[in-house]
């Protein structure tokens, strides 16, 4: 029963901690892969396309520069809604030509110095960051890690209280014999140890059973995302804690159980001594 | 071996239990410690035995001053001690054999050395064929055996015993006195309290209190019975 309540009480915020790992690393990963789009002017010519082009060349900020002309662009969007010009009465292309960047810096005062030296181009007239709302995701983990952490140190502290009742309970069952112990020459070492041990084993169960149900929740989660595939278009895969995570929760249990036990029951001998 | 000296020993909001103790017990002596209930013959044995500590004075044990003893260096002291108390102590959810090898657990005595052991102190205790038993199945003299062996199976130098026939009767309580004489014949010190001073067969000394004070005329007084 305890091993239960151990399990479930560390799984709730390591269940939290596992998916803002998963969302951080998306993010990670969308913003070593974060773009600059550059919107030319309708009425561009060809001769000021090739000086951005050639200026974009030369920036040491960029990594990889796709040019798209408004009728590529046209075409594509048309393909991609299936739609022809007459179906949305459209008869001229809407779109302007753009250059899509890949920067290889993630400084945002490099990034903020480019797109105000692309902006002095001419012919440049629009300029989106498309990482942006990385910054406020990054933002928004952050605040979940803090409200996590929070949640975790609330569970910590219940949990403390619920394993230091029981060992204080055990101490009170064991009355006699710690008394017995205590009268014939044990140390106080010599009788913490079998509640110390009894906390250890506590957390040990409590941090299997943790790692076991946010092991199972990854291979349900993974098992319906794969069937969903063709609906969401994209496979959605929730990626497991590493070992040392793993190995982290199961020792943090195991601490947890030591210290509860130890303070436990020197607090409840304590007492119990004065009534030799 | 003990040595009290000007002892004294006041519980909080009580009077002095114990008043200007005065006594010297040597290596291998018997002694019965008598008076009547509320006397301060259980004070004084646990002061002996390192349990409590005086108020005033000091307690000479093998040049150790017990009063000044760190509480971490008390359990250590005590297991000098084989002690036997009139409620005999015994752990009910334990056999014989389990009840009798923790002294020697504490001691961190090999396994197979404490099973030797164990089996020495009950078999002198007349209870071998029981180390297998609950202690609860057994009657009032086998229990005070028990606790006996349960004292003897560390091979203490001082065997101190609170009231050990108090609950029993006659026959019994010979029978445990006969196994402490037999301690005793062999070397080891023994501290017995009772009411009464029981009819030894072997040479004693006598600590007589009344109401926390040695009464003997001269404080004390050894014996020939």
């Amino acid at each position: 029963m305890m091993f239960v309540i151990i399990g479930i009480t560390l799984c709730l915020p390591s269940a939290g901690y596992l998916i803002v790992e998963n969302v951080r690393q998306i993010s990670t990963k969308i913003q070593h892969e974060a773009e600059i789009s550059i919107f030319l002017k309708k009425d561009i010519s060809q001769d000021q396309i090739d000086f951005i082009d050639l200026a974009l060349k030369n920036s040491s900020e960029i990594k990889k520069i796709h040019y798209e002309p408004k009728l590529i662009a046209w075409e594509k969007l048309q393909s991609k809604l299936k739609l022809s010009t007459l179906d949305i009465g459209i008869s001229e292309n809407p779109l302007p030509d753009g250059f899509f960047i890949t920067l290889n810096t993630l400084s945002n005062v490099k990034i903020k110095k480019l797109t105000e030296d692309l902006k002095l181009i001419s012919g440049v007239d629009n300029i989106v960051i498309d990482g942006s709302w990385i910054k406020k995701l990054r933002a928004i983990i952050y605040m979940v890690k803090i409200g996590l952490f929070s949640l975790g140190t609330l569970l910590v502290i219940v949990l403390i209280v619920i394993i230091g009742n029981t060992i204080r309970l055990q101490t009170l069952t064991y009355q006699n014999e710690i008394l017995v112990s205590k009268l014939i020459g044990a140390t106080n070492s010599f009788i913490h140890r079998p509640f110390i041990y009894t906390g250890l084993i506590y957390g040990l169960g409590g941090g299997i059973i943790t790692v076991g149900t946010l092991k199972s929740i990854v291979f349900a989660f993974n098992n319906v995302a794969e069937k969903y595939e063709y609906i969401l278009g994209n496979s959605i895969t929730l990626v497991g804690l590493s070992a040392v995570d793993y190995l982290i929760i199961v020792l943090l249990a195991m601490t947890i159980g030591l210290f509860s036990s130890f303070f436990a029951a020197r607090q409840s001998i304590k007492k119990l001594e004065k009534s030799y | 071996m003990i040595k009290f000296d000007k002892v004294f020993k006041k519980y909080p909001n009580e009077m002095d239990v114990l008043q200007d103790i005065n006594l010297e017990i040597s290596s291998g002596e018997l002694v019965f410690v008598t008076g009547p209930s509320g006397a301060g013959k259980s004070t004084l044995l646990k002061l002996m035995s390192a349990v409590e500590k005086p108020t005033n004075g000091s307690i000479i044990f093998e040049n150790t001053n017990l009063s000044e003893l760190r509480n971490k260096d008390m359990p250590f002291l005590r297991r000098k001690f084989g002690m036997i108390f009139q409620d005999h102590k015994l752990l009910y959810d334990r056999n014989c054999f389990e009840n009798v090898v923790l002294p020697l657990e504490i001691n961190d005595i090999s396994p197979t050395d404490s099973a030797r052991r164990v089996r020495a102190a009950l078999n002198k205790v007349g209870l071998l064929s029981k180390e297998k038993v609950n202690p609860i199945t057994l009657s009032g003299g086998e229990q005070q055996r028990l606790a006996i062996a349960r004292a003897i199976v560390s091979r203490p130098s001082i065997l101190i015993a609170d009231e050990p026939t108090g609950n029993l009767d006659k026959g019994y309580a010979d029978e445990i006195m006969n196994i402490f004489y037999s301690f005793q014949q062999v070397g080891v010190t023994v501290i017995v309290s009772c009411h009464e001073l029981p009819q030894s067969p072997i040479k004693f000394k006598q600590i007589h209190l009344i109401k926390g004070q040695i009464s003997n005329s001269d404080k004390y007084v050894p014996l020939l019975s």
